[in-house]
């Protein structure tokens, strides 16, 4: 079996993975800072009480989590045009990128928020800290630690959803292997080398989350 | 002419709902098989055996490491060049089988190195065997460490069903990306398909949290 | 200084506080005890609103606590608070710990916030602890460095809910030394506690509660070694016999 592997033909196409791969950064990159932002816009409306923010925001999460991310991205990319909205699909892909990987911050961040134990809070209460003091001071800095891995969990989930954008014709990794799969009918060598180079992405991120696993987490001491 | 498409969807209503049934087949089907698979698997990688246990790894760290659409792929693709030729609905199953049995197994695995030592040893010392101490006494305890994940792993697991529709498997996202050629109203359509998988997914999310509350106290 | 009227609170059904009434005077000393989930805590924890109350009106400082319109950040600069498990901020050092307040809530400049933190280190007598995250140091440590975070705000009540109930026997020496120092210099002190020896030496007078009522008030000596009431006698008997 392998010994009919080509490689040739994979160095041949090189510059299309390859640039698929740069779309696939650039992709998930943005997408997740986007996502960041929806994340933490979202969770502050969630953990603020007021009805109008907290309720409209617990709804958006929930629909996310219980529908698939194709069917979500095809709901944009076929469902934007009939409003009137033409958008180039790779923005397409990034906008329900944002919005599905937001949802799933937004509750990673609250999360964290709500690990911090309640007797911090008291004390910071207390001495007369307000609301804002507390969340600066005390509180955010702590979820940090618990907030991060997670949060590369999630980048991760992130870059592999970045393939079902190949199924909208966004030049990205997977579709590069797509291409070269109808060019040339090589399917394993196509395939096979698109795994790879998601496997190098997945293990650069995850030593990164195991990493930040160790050295950023505070507890309190008894 | 949103009213005349409306009343079209109306008409092929049913359609979508035998795209939701081929859904919850191959979800079912799935499932079931992946927990099997998945809780052998993880057995064995929460033992003693060093070569299994980095073979299961690498196995693991394939299926979450690379996109389920490419994986299903190489099912459909590739493995007919190595030999097997499989027609969609199977490869379908196949591909799913491999990914949520990775996840499974290192959500049992988990859950049994959850349990402590100490449990192990008191089991040894009245003269169990490994096997009995393993289904006597840890499994037990640990399936409240396991169950609320992976409740929520099969709520992932079916929405992922929604990829092997790349393959032309017609269940519940091929319908409406049928659908939506003939009736152009991509809002309404998926609109509608979301809202099928709503009904199956969000049961199934209140029930993870239910039992998350639950596995706490 | 610190009043309770007719004050009622319920956690669900129980009744957890039940028609308090009590007067604490100024640079008064006062040792609350009881048995557990006899509201002593809770007690407390609503004279600088940790804890809401259903009725009555406790008022601190000619400032009624309770009321909605009231300046919670002024009262609450005005109160010290110790808890049982400390609650150091774990990501500070003990200095940081101390000067947060300060500078956060009373707008002091940072240089002057350090002065008066280190003052206060040294009244606790862990000045060279400065640097020193809460994970470094014991026990006993902990809680004299929360005792001087309390401290930096210049209080003129503190509060302390069993400060030594979490700490191994060794350490609860350190503490109620440092607690001795501090009811000798004219502070009003609410102190929940078990430790009845800190009582006798310190107290002016010691609150013995069950089940959410005051049952019996006195000086250390009269309630010691003269209960008037059957239940505060039982108690007595129970906590000194080890």
């Amino acid at each position: 079996m392998l010994a009919n592997f080509n490689f040739r033909i994979i160095f041949e196409y090189l510059p299309l993975f390859l640039n698929g791969l740069k779309f696939t950064f650039l992709i998930s990159l943005v997408a997740l800072a986007l996502a960041l932002v929806t994340g933490i816009i979202a969770c502050a409306c969630r953990i603020s009480g007021l009805k109008f923010l907290k309720y409209p925001v617990i709804a958006y999460i929930e629909v996310i989590r219980s529908t698939p991310l194709l069917v979500q991205i095809y709901f944009l990319y076929f469902g934007l045009p009939t409003l009137g909205i033409r958008v180039p699909e790779i923005q397409t892909g990034i906008i329900a990128l944002m919005l599905n990987s937001g949802a799933y911050i937004a509750e990673i961040i609250r999360a964290g928020i709500s690990s911090v134990d309640q007797g911090q809070i008291e004390a910071g209460q207390s001495s007369g800290l307000n609301y804002f003091q507390r969340m600066r001071f005390i509180i955010l800095p702590q979820a940090l630690g618990v907030t991060v891995p997670p949060l590369l969990g999630q980048a991760i989930v992130l870059v592999k959803d970045t393939a079902l954008l190949s199924l909208i014709s966004v030049m990205e990794l997977t579709r590069s292997g797509q291409t070269m799969t109808s060019e040339r009918f090589m399917p394993s060598e196509a395939f096979l080398t698109v795994a790879f180079f998601y496997m190098c992405i997945y293990f650069c991120l995850k030593a990164l989350a195991d990493w930040s696993q160790k050295k950023l987490i505070f507890r309190e001491a008894y | 002419m949103m009213a005349f498409y409306f009343s079209r969807l109306v008409e092929i209503f049913p359609f979508f709902l035998k795209g939701l049934w081929m859904t919850t087949k191959v979800a079912f089907l799935s499932l079931i098989i992946c927990t099997l698979i998945g809780f052998i698997l993880g057995m064995i990688r929460s033992g003693n055996n060093r070569i299994l246990k980095w073979i299961i790894g690498t196995y693991v760290a394939f299926a979450r490491g690379t996109p389920f659409v490419v994986q299903i792929f190489i099912v459909f693709f590739i493995f007919p060049e190595w030999g097997l030729q499989l027609e969609a609905f199977p490869a379908a199953l196949l591909a799913m089988a491999i990914m949520g049995s990775a996840f499974i197994c290192e959500i049992v695995a988990s859950g049994i190195n959850a349990i402590p030592k100490g449990q192990w040893e008191s089991a040894s010392s009245s003269g169990l065997t490994k096997l009995q101490q393993l289904r006597l006494v840890i499994l037990p305890q640990s399936m409240k460490v396991i169950v609320p994940p992976l409740v929520g792993q099969y709520v992932l697991l079916i929405k992922d069903t929604s990829v092997v529709s790349v393959i032309g498997v017609m269940e519940l996202t091929r319908v409406g990306w049928v659908t939506v050629v003939r009736i152009p109203e991509g809002l309404m359509v998926f609109a509608l398909v979301g809202i099928l998988y709503f009904s199956i997914s969000y049961p199934l999310i209140l029930l993870s949290n239910y039992l998350e509350q639950r596995m706490a106290l | 200084m610190i009043e309770f009227k007719g004050v009622n609170k319920w956690f669900g059904k129980l009744h957890v506080l039940n028609q308090i009434d009590l007067k604490i005077s100024k640079g008064e000393v006062l040792v609350i005890c009881g048995p557990s989930g006899s509201g002593k805590s809770t007690l407390i924890r609503c004279i600088n609103k940790l804890e809401p109350i259903q009725s009555g009106e406790i008022i601190v400082n000619e400032k009624s606590v309770h009321d909605p319109s009231a300046n919670l950040t002024k009262i609450r600069e005005e109160i010290g608070f110790i808890f049982q498990q400390f609650h150091l901020y774990p990501h500070m050092t003990a200095l940081q710990n101390i000067m947060l307040a300060p500078v956060n809530v009373k707008k002091i400049s940072k240089a002057k916030a350090e002065k008066i933190a280190r003052q206060k280190l040294e009244r606790v007598g862990l000045d060279e602890k400065a640097d020193a995250y809460p994970g470094q140091l014991s026990g006993g440590q902990q809680q004299r460095v929360a005792i001087a975070r309390g401290l930096a705000m210049s209080p003129e009540i503190m509060l302390f809910d069993e400060p030594t109930s979490a700490l191994d026997p060794e350490m609860i020496g350190e503490v109620l030394d440092v607690m001795v120092s501090l009811a000798s210099e004219g502070i009003t002190m609410c102190v929940v506690t078990h430790e009845m020896g800190f009582a006798k030496k310190v107290a002016d007078r010691v609150l013995f509660m069950d089940e959410g009522k005051i049952i019996e008030t006195g000086t250390p000596t009269d309630f010691f070694d003269n209960p008037k009431t059957d239940r505060a006698a039982d108690f007595i008997s129970k906590i000194l016999t080890h």
